[in-house]
């Protein structure tokens, strides 16, 4: 039971006693000022230590250790493969004329799959069919592989599984592997999103000496592999097309609120007064530099399954103590339910859409966290 | 703001030095003979003494037949090396070899105060999760029970078991007795002790109230302030002769009061002395009933109404708090208030520093991590040495 109770919701929930989480809450849902109880400000994130390319055997790899010590490692692997083609780009193919535009747009109709990325993630203490696992990989998956570029025209504008296209027949399979080092303390979701994100952005890709529809053939010099996600730096000296330049893999945050307020990076505690956990996919994917919004998955609120406390007036240990009429039930302006103040009600799930489009325009509002979160992973230097 | 992030810290090969191992190394040559039979395993610098470096358990600390075997570690019956069996620094005292482990879990003792929480309701007795190895117990007779004056646990007691505590509640009580495994039994019948409400509980880790010695601390500080247990993780509290003690907080926050329980359970709440604990149950309570109130207010799950500003003053001794443990200082009285002081005193030299407009400085400014956790470090050993 307890197992189930810690797979299928939002972390393992810590027990709180209802005066703890009814503090918790009531600090954290202040009105304009929410007080988290290290002090951080309500889109501030815990500092992060950061490296990439620490796995020789990969293609591409980071390390993210956050201050609380849990770590993640993400090695990316790439493959080629043989493209089974579908009936109807063959027959696509027959009828377009064979001219040189022609294999340009046959490309880009094979456009890549989404089962070309694999991702597996590997936390301690849970096996590889739990629900945590295949859920966390399928939420990070689908942001990846549906990152979609908005531009047709330039080949490698799109998302992931479109750059992944080495010809009609042939393109690259990615695995990516992730790999928690440590307890899962808080839902472990943004940081193995942020070391896969960066893992991304190191991977490189062997430079293709082959020309179009040949079976491909590499360059054996390491040296000058290609970025699976071209760099600015690079793309300012030899990268033709600009635009893919600034399309960077999507990044998933978690966030949540409590009352009225938005609170990114949360931590174990937070999360379990959380009203809403919201895991919220964005990426960046044109040359304007604005954020997009991939995907908003809600995340089971472990705050459900807390202990309600006891007003004072119901407490039979206390009887004769209090004056019946004391405790006042007021509505709670976030979730419309009645409570009186100073005692824990569970949270029964359920904001207002005000709080929600809050939420998500918080992530992605130029100069928001989103961006903040994008810049210092691109800060990282990658070796 | 929004997100820092640092590049990784390299962990110092450089052993440190002890200004104890110095006057305890009773002779620099064996010394030398034993770091040279471990020389090849391990990239041990220079002529470093045996107490400098950690060990882990299994690692054989050294095969010199001369030594004794001290806490943390064995020896094979059929061989003469010393194996260490916790994690930690290797301390000896003449031929004496110990290890100190890093971490360890809670020893109960008699008379400790600790703080529990409590994690399985029996039919009489309630069983309560004090970082020790096993979970200490409650008995319901140990408990003070409502109506004021002391008397005998009745069978409706018994039946309401769930009202005084239940799964998840916080007790600060004290170690009446313990048993031959180890485990302990507490008790509360005192009006000092029972349910905790109206602050926050943080848990730090270290090595609680084995005595961790305060002359170890030295290379924690700076080094790798980032990562918790990273330095000499020789923190954690130790039993002191205050563990709880009220700080009136600056910033307009009250009174708040400070529980260090010995088992390194903390808990930072609102001050709530007797009378005005009584008050805010009730609103008339006649002078001789007062002692009954309080007894009653005991079992509350209801938090007081509480000020922003007490509620940024907790959060701030609790960041600081966590700060000492990271640093690797002990966490007792003195080392509190002496960071408290100190963060107050950073925030000071932070705010001249910047000449942002007072919206952008005030975000974030009470988060104590990096520089400021630094620095604040460096205030408290200052004080403390």
């Amino acid at each position: 039971m307890s197992n189930q109770r810690q797979a299928s919701s939002a972390s393992q929930v810590p027990h709180l006693s209802p005066a703890e989480l009814s503090y918790l809450y009531s600090s954290l849902s202040l009105p304009k000022t929410p007080i988290r109880p290290d002090g951080r400000s309500p889109t501030q994130f815990r500092p992060l230590t950061a490296e990439t390319n620490i796995l020789p055997g990969t293609n591409g790899s980071a390390r993210i250790g956050f201050a609380d010590g849990t770590q993640a490692i993400v090695g990316v692997k790439a493959e080629v493969e043989k493209t089974v083609l579908a009936n109807e780009t063959l027959a696509r193919n027959d009828g377009g004329a064979g001219l040189d535009r022609g294999e340009q747009e046959g490309s880009a109709a094979v456009g890549g799959h989404g089962s070309w990325v694999q991702m597996s993630i590997e936390i301690p203490g849970f096996r590889d069919d739990d629900a945590l696992p295949v859920f966390l990989s399928e939420m990070m998956r689908e942001s990846l592989v549906g990152a979609v570029g908005t531009r047709e025209a330039s080949d490698m504008a799109g998302g992931l599984k479109e750059r992944l296209v080495i010809n009609k027949r042939w393109h690259w399979r990615l695995y990516i592997d992730v790999l928690l080092l440590s307890q899962p303390l808080a839902y472990p979701l943004p940081l193995l999103s942020l070391t896969t994100h960066l893992a991304l952005l190191s991977t490189k890709l062997p430079k293709r000496k082959s020309q179009g529809e040949e079976d491909p053939f590499f360059d054996d010099d390491w040296a000058v592999a290609e970025y699976l996600y071209p760099r600015p730096s690079l793309s300012s000296g030899k990268t033709n097309s600009t635009g893919s330049s600034f399309v960077r893999p999507p990044v998933t945050l978690l966030v949540i609120s409590v009352g009225e307020n938005i609170i990114f990076d949360p931590n174990r505690e937070e999360i379990a007064v959380a009203d809403a956990v919201l895991a919220i996919s964005i990426t960046r994917d044109s040359e304007a530099g604005t954020l997009k919004l991939l995907s908003i998955r809600t995340v089971d609120p472990p705050s459900r399954l807390t202990q309600p406390g006891v007003p004072n007036s119901e407490n039979v240990s206390m009887l004769g103590a209090v004056a019946p009429t004391e405790d006042v039930a007021v509505l709670n302006p976030a979730t419309g339910e009645e409570e009186v103040p100073g005692v824990w009600r569970p949270r029964r799930g359920g904001v207002k859409r005000s709080v929600i489009a809050e939420m998500v325009k918080t992530a992605l509002k130029k100069g928001g966290v989103g961006e903040e979160v994008l810049e210092g992973l691109e800060g990282v230097e990658v070796s | 703001m929004g997100i820092i992030i640092l590049p990784p810290v390299v962990e110092d090969i450089l052993p440190r030095h002890d200004e104890s191992d110095d006057s305890m190394s009773v002779d620099s040559d064996e010394d030398v003979e034993m770091s040279g039979v471990r020389a090849p395993k391990r990239a041990r610098i220079g002529n470093q003494t045996v107490s400098t470096g950690v060990v882990t358990p299994g690692e054989v600390v050294t095969d010199d037949p001369q030594w004794m075997r001290g806490h943390g570690t064995y020896m094979t019956p059929l061989s003469t090396s010393i194996i260490a069996t916790v994690a930690g620094t290797v301390h000896k005292t003449n031929k004496l070899l110990s290890v100190h482990p890093l971490r360890a879990r809670y020893t109960p003792e008699i008379g400790d105060l600790v703080v529990g929480r409590i994690v399985e309701v029996q039919s009489k007795r309630w069983k309560v999760d004090v970082a020790a190895p096993l979970l200490a117990q409650l008995p319901l007779s140990a408990i003070n029970l409502p109506g004021g004056i002391l008397r005998r646990r009745t069978s409706s007691d018994e039946l309401q078991i769930r009202t005084f505590f239940s799964e998840g509640d916080l007790v600060v009580a004290e170690v009446q007795s313990v048993h031959q495994d180890g485990s302990a039994s507490l008790h509360t019948r005192s009006l000092k002790y029972g349910k905790l409400r109206n602050g926050v509980f943080l848990a730090v880790t270290g090595t609680g109230g084995s005595g961790a010695s305060s002359s170890t601390t030295k290379g924690g500080v700076g080094a790798g302030s980032l990562r918790p247990g990273a330095g000499s993780g020789m923190g954690g509290v130790v039993r002191s002769r205050r563990q709880v003690w009220t700080v009136s907080t600056h910033n307009g926050g009250g009174e708040v009061d400070v529980i260090l329980g010995v088992n390194g359970y903390i808990w930072i709440s609102k001050h709530a002395d007797g009378a005005s604990a009584a008050s805010s149950t009730t609103d008339h309570v006649s002078i001789t009933r007062m002692e009954e109130m309080v007894s009653t207010s005991i079992y509350s799950s209801q938090n007081d109404e509480i000020p922003p500003q007490t509620r940024r003053e907790i959060a701030r001794l609790a960041q600081c708090i966590q700060v000492l443990v990271q640093g690797g200082i002990r966490v007792d009285e003195e080392t509190v208030m002496g960071a408290y002081e100190a963060s107050l005193q950073v925030d000071l030299e932070v705010g001249d520093d910047e000449d942002e407009d007072e919206e952008t400085r005030h975000e974030g400014r009470e988060y104590l991590e990096g520089a400021k956790s630094r620095r604040i470090l460096e205030l408290v050993v200052q004080q403390v040495k």
